[in-house]
């Protein structure tokens, strides 16, 4: 024990051998972890994972079995020499706000804590007033924490944490459930605060593309560390490349490549497939030879991010017995419209609650076979627009139609054309997956005839034939959401809603998911409007519509979105710098537009590039600042939906 | 112990339980509703029983006979009927409960010295009230037989009635009820419920308080900081206990005003030995709330282990004494027995340290023992 201290003295977190089991069942496996003061250390992976098995041992919440746990130059092995660090430490758990008292005001919160750790009055006002200027809450002092907006729960979190200057902070999942405006928000003041008192800090995270945000990272799938290092050095740790193409016809060569790849994905017209052992100059020449009579249309190999590369660390070591599905998808038993035909539509649907509008004279339709995705915020409306639409709530204003029905008014007929899987899900979690298939097919009225083939289809389509025996609650998430949906599609919809179906899941679960919707839409024909967090998801949709206070602030596909930012607000810029903070700060009074710290690097956009690469260096050089690099990039849809959502605040503002 | 921690989370929970208005039903609204609904809806008393008449005979004699039942406090006169079939209706949808039928002749058998029988129907779904409706008719029909001996006496020796009485009935039983000399249940249940509410309400409110935080992970602000688990428990509990200090004051005014049961005690005695026992209760809660992870699983988990003893084995519905050999030792497990005994002692005795030190006695090791698991099993650093 005394050892491993000696190994690392500067280390803030020392960890080798670590297990957890929880009963029967092993949640963290053999970890081995060092965390160097000032550093923020990134723990990335799916629910169940067991980053926060390991966080709350830390942070002395948690007693475990094996493995020596050294925190604080403190060796942590019972219940006695845990108090010895928490005067020292904060601690964040997991949940939108679950951890504050949403009966007392933003303040009252606050001096709650401040108490509790026993911060001086006059210590405390200097901090209270500092935090909430930084968070922009000193507006929202009076205000009842239950009703602030999950991005302000999460600073008020923070603060909370913060209020006695520990030295090392460890918080479970800040930023999720939390939109991706308020989120950047969030990562700014945290990188500030850090800095300013050099405080360590243990994040984790379940968006693979906040990687960037952290000096070093683990990745975490099953209990064990997969990867561990810089993003980049992670991203690099799979042998391989992705290489992006659109060809006609689209199924075609998907099917094709199918057989060679393992890893493969279409987004939108797009297909993407990772080829493991290629380089980047390879890679367009090896994926062309493999196709025969399909029409390429644009391709293109570059480096992987760190989902495409931490599925592709999944798959290069034998961690997971991942089955690849045949390309024999069974096909509904009965005829669906062929035709392009409108299946949902929404014509100046609104909802009031009392005073407050939820949703706001929202228009758009979504075509049969087509992939129809409804982003936004949390409270932005999605999901009391998806209600309107199926019938389960009547409308304020204006109507929804799907079918060409208004669903309060339509016939039982037109009423099982549609598949409906909430948020969160209605599955039986006691009864076995085989129960819960036979429930929904006896809800649905699947006539005796057709039930045993029926059942069948589900399980072959939604992957459960390994699973059937086994209580709904045991699953782990992927594959308890792929039998919602296979709950969902018993009676062979024409149209489906899904209301954030992917939240909580792993990556792979999350594309597994994501194949089979592809193939409704693709091959039968099904209209899919589904709502989403994952931004990253979004670009999997054909048509797109970002929701804000209620409102639709923009229709369009991925593509066109992306373009149009490009046109109006210019290209990414990412810069690195050495002292990434200061260099934030300067671009900041500049004006530049869209300025955001990413981990060591800077985004920002820019119409001119050249122009703005000049006035960029040159403003740092000015303060001594050293450029290191600095690179155009594509902006993503998260840019979109920060630059959108951000514009309009500001014009709410002046 | 540090009084700046405990202070933060008691003043913490405090505002919480005056802003949350399901807490604040918890906290005052359910005591003292459990108190009134149960308090006037058990009564041991069999008054006003209902009950319908068929007079066969219709005379000076039969009717002199029925208005005993008419007159009584007892009974409730509903009416006559003219044949015995019209009974079957009233009595199977409980109009009456009782019925009585006079034969022919009644009058004129008996003047002529002859022995007739009147016939009783009696609802015996309930069979505690059947029993004592049947001991109030054989009650009244025996005052009958006495006084028509005694008549028959006096008028055949010429001797005053009141001479007939004593001469047909020699020896009488004279007997007075002590401390509820009107016997009235009210009293006894009315005190008796203090024992039931504080042994419900206060382990729900303590349950609760400790597994909602654990519920909604905010325990975890608790587990992270600096603060002790005796600093925590105390903290955590001070305001359940001020308000169930509170709600004995309430629960006893009720119990004079309302109820009208005389409060024949030392009031400080009693109030100290009620605090004990609201400590006693609350640890219940305590380790209540160890036990379970959800606020159903409190609720569920609460109502079994107050509940149970407090109606059966407290000695409140049926006497300890009068219970099975196994269950009058499972009853002497519960501190219920012991907090009834000094509320009745207190309420209707007026008895005080010297008779009831030993009933406090228990009560305290109780709450210290409950309050000992308590504290032992609460860990700021759990296996999961």
């Amino acid at each position: 024990m005394g050892e491993a201290s000696l190994v690392d003295k500067q280390a803030v977190i020392n960890i080798t051998g670590f297990c957890k089991r929880y009963k029967k069942k092993l949640a963290v496996n053999a970890v081995d972890l060092t965390i160097q003061r000032g550093e923020i250390y990134g723990l990335i992976g799916p629910d169940g994972a067991g980053k926060s098995s390991l966080m709350k041992a830390i942070a002395g919440v948690l007693s475990f079995e094996q493995g020596t746990l050294d925190v604080l130059g403190v060796t942590i092995d019972s219940e006695a020499s845990a108090e010895k660090i928490k005067g020292r430490l904060g601690f964040m758990p997991q949940g939108l706000g679950l951890n504050l008292y949403g009966d007392l005001s933003v303040e009252e919160n606050i001096d709650f804590f401040a108490q509790l750790r026993e911060v001086q009055p006059e210590q405390l006002d200097q901090r209270k007033d500092k935090l909430l200027g930084m968070t922009r809450l000193d507006k929202f002092r009076e205000r009842p924490m239950k009703n602030l907006s999950g991005g302000m729960k999460q600073k008020l979190g923070l603060i909370c944490t913060l209020i006695h200057q520990p030295e090392l902070v460890i918080l479970d999942e800040p930023t999720t459930g939390v939109d991706p405006v308020s989120r950047r928000d969030f990562w700014a003041i945290l990188a500030e605060l850090l800095q300013e008192h050099n405080i360590t800090a243990l994040v984790s995270t379940a968006y693979m593309d906040e990687a960037a945000r952290f000096n070093r990272l683990s990745l975490m799938y099953n209990g064990q560390i997969l990867a561990a290092g810089t993003p980049d050095a992670i991203s690099q740790q799979a042998k391989g490349c992705l290489i992006e193409l659109t060809a006609e016809p689209q199924l075609e060569a998907l099917k094709q490549l199918k057989i060679h790849y393992l890893q493969i994905e279409t987004i939108g017209s797009r297909i993407r497939v990772f080829a493991d052992n290629t380089s980047v100059n390879a890679g367009v020449k090896t994926v062309t030879d493999l196709l025969a009579g399909v029409k390429i249309k644009t391709i293109r190999a570059f480096d992987a991010a760190l989902e495409d590369s931490f599925i592709a660390l999944l798959r290069q070591r034998p961690l997971t017995d991942q089955t690849q599905k045949d390309n024999s998808i069974p096909r509904f038993d009965k005829p669906l419209p062929d035709d392009k035909s409108i299946a949902i539509e929404a014509k100046q649907l609104t909802r009031d609650f009392g005073k407050f509008r939820s949703v706001d004279h929202i228009n758009f339709s979504v075509k049969q076979g087509e992939i129809f995705g409804l982003l936004g915020a949390n409270g932005a409306g999605k999901t009391t627009a998806i209600k309107m639409l199926t019938g389960i709530l009547p409308p304020s204003e204006g109507e929804g139609q799907v079918a060409g029905a208004d669903m309060r008014k339509a016939g039982q007929l037109i009423k099982e054309r549609i598949g409906y899987m909430s948020q969160a899900f209605s599955l039986y979690l006691d009864l076995t997956v085989m129960e819960n298939i036979r429930l929904f097919a006896s809800i649905y009225g699947v006539d005796r005839k057709t039930l045993k083939q029926r059942i069948d289809w589900v399980i072959n389509i939604a992957g459960l034939a390994e699973v059937i025996g086994q209580l709904a609650g045991s699953l782990p998430m992927g594959i308890r959401q792929r039998l919602a949906l296979g709950c969902a599609l018993i009676h062979q919809p024409g149209v489906l809603f899904l209301d954030e179906p992917t939240s909580g899941v792993d990556p792979i679960g999350r594309r597994q998911f994501w194949d089979i919707l592809v193939h409704l839409a693709r091959v039968e024909q099904v209209a899919i409007l589904v709502t989403t967090h994952y931004m990253t998801e979004a670009e999997h949709c054909d048509h797109l519509v970002l929701m804000y206070a209620g409102r639709v602030i923009a229709d369009d596909t991925p593509t066109t979105m992306i373009e149009s930012l490009q046109n109006e607000a210019g290209q990414l810029l990412e810069i690195t710098t050495d002292k990434p903070l200061q260099a934030l700060t300067l671009l900041e009074k500049e004006n530049f537009k869209g300025v955001a710290l990413f981990g060591k690097h800077i985004h920002l956009l820019a119409l001119d590039v050249k122009r703005v690469k000049k006035q960029i260096s040159e403003l740092l050089t000015k303060h001594s600042i050293k450029l290191l690099e600095i690179t155009a990039q594509t902006p993503t849809l998260e840019d979109v939906f920060v630059y959108r959502v951000l514009a309009l605040e500001n014009k709410e503002l002046t | 112990m540090n009084f700046t921690r405990i202070w933060a989370v008691t003043y913490k929970e405090w505002r919480e339980i005056f802003r949350d208005r399901l807490f604040f039903i918890m906290a005052f609204v359910l005591p003292i509703g459990i108190f009134l609904v149960v308090g006037f809806g058990i009564s041991f008393d069999v008054e006003k029983i209902t009950f319908a008449v068929l007079d066969q005979d219709n005379t000076a004699m039969s009717r002199d006979f029925l208005h005993r039942f008419i007159d009584s406090r007892y009974f409730d006169y509903k009416g006559h009927v003219q044949s015995e079939r019209e009974f079957d209706p009233l009595l199977a949808d409980s109009n009456i409960r009782f019925a009585i039928i006079i034969p022919p002749r009644f009058e004129e058998q008996l003047l002529s010295g002859q022995a007739t029988s009147v016939q009783s129907l009696i609802d015996g779904v309930f069979p505690y009230r059947a029993e004592v409706a049947k001991g109030y008719v054989t009650a009244i029909i025996a005052n009958f037989n006495t006084q028509s001996l005694a008549e028959y006496l006096a008028r055949k020796r010429g001797i005053s009635k009141g001479q007939a009485i004593a001469q047909v009935s020699p020896l009488r039983l004279e007997s007075r009820y002590l401390y509820n000399q009107a016997l009235r249940s009210q009293w006894s249940i009315s005190s008796g419920l203090m024992m039931l509410v504080l042994m419900v309400a206060p382990p729900f409110l303590t349950a609760l308080g400790v597994v909602r935080e654990k519920e909604n992970g905010s325990i975890y602000n608790i587990y992270a900081s600096t603060i002790s688990r005796s600093e925590f428990i105390l903290g955590k509990l001070l305001p359940y206990l001020l308000i169930s200090c509170l709600n004995i004051l309430i629960l006893w005014w009720l119990v004079m005003h309302v109820f009208g049961t005389p409060f024949k005690g030392h009031p400080f005695f009693y109030y100290i030995a009620s605090i004990i026992y609201v400590l006693c209760t609350s640890g219940v809660g305590l380790v209540v709330s160890l036990l379970v992870r959800t606020q159903v699983a409190a609720v569920m988990l609460t109502i079994v282990l107050s509940f149970v003893p407090a109606m059966l084995y407290s000695g409140l519905l049926v006497p300890v004494d009068s219970m099975g050999r196994e269950t009058q030792i499972e009853a002497h497990l519960f501190p219920t027995l012991y907090y009834l005994r000094i509320t009745w002692g207190s309420f209707l005795k007026g008895l005080g340290w010297t008779e009831l030190w030993f009933d406090v006695a228990i009560l305290l090791s109780y709450a210290l023992i409950l309050w000992g698991i308590g504290f032992l099993n609460f860990h700021k650093r759990p296996a999961e």
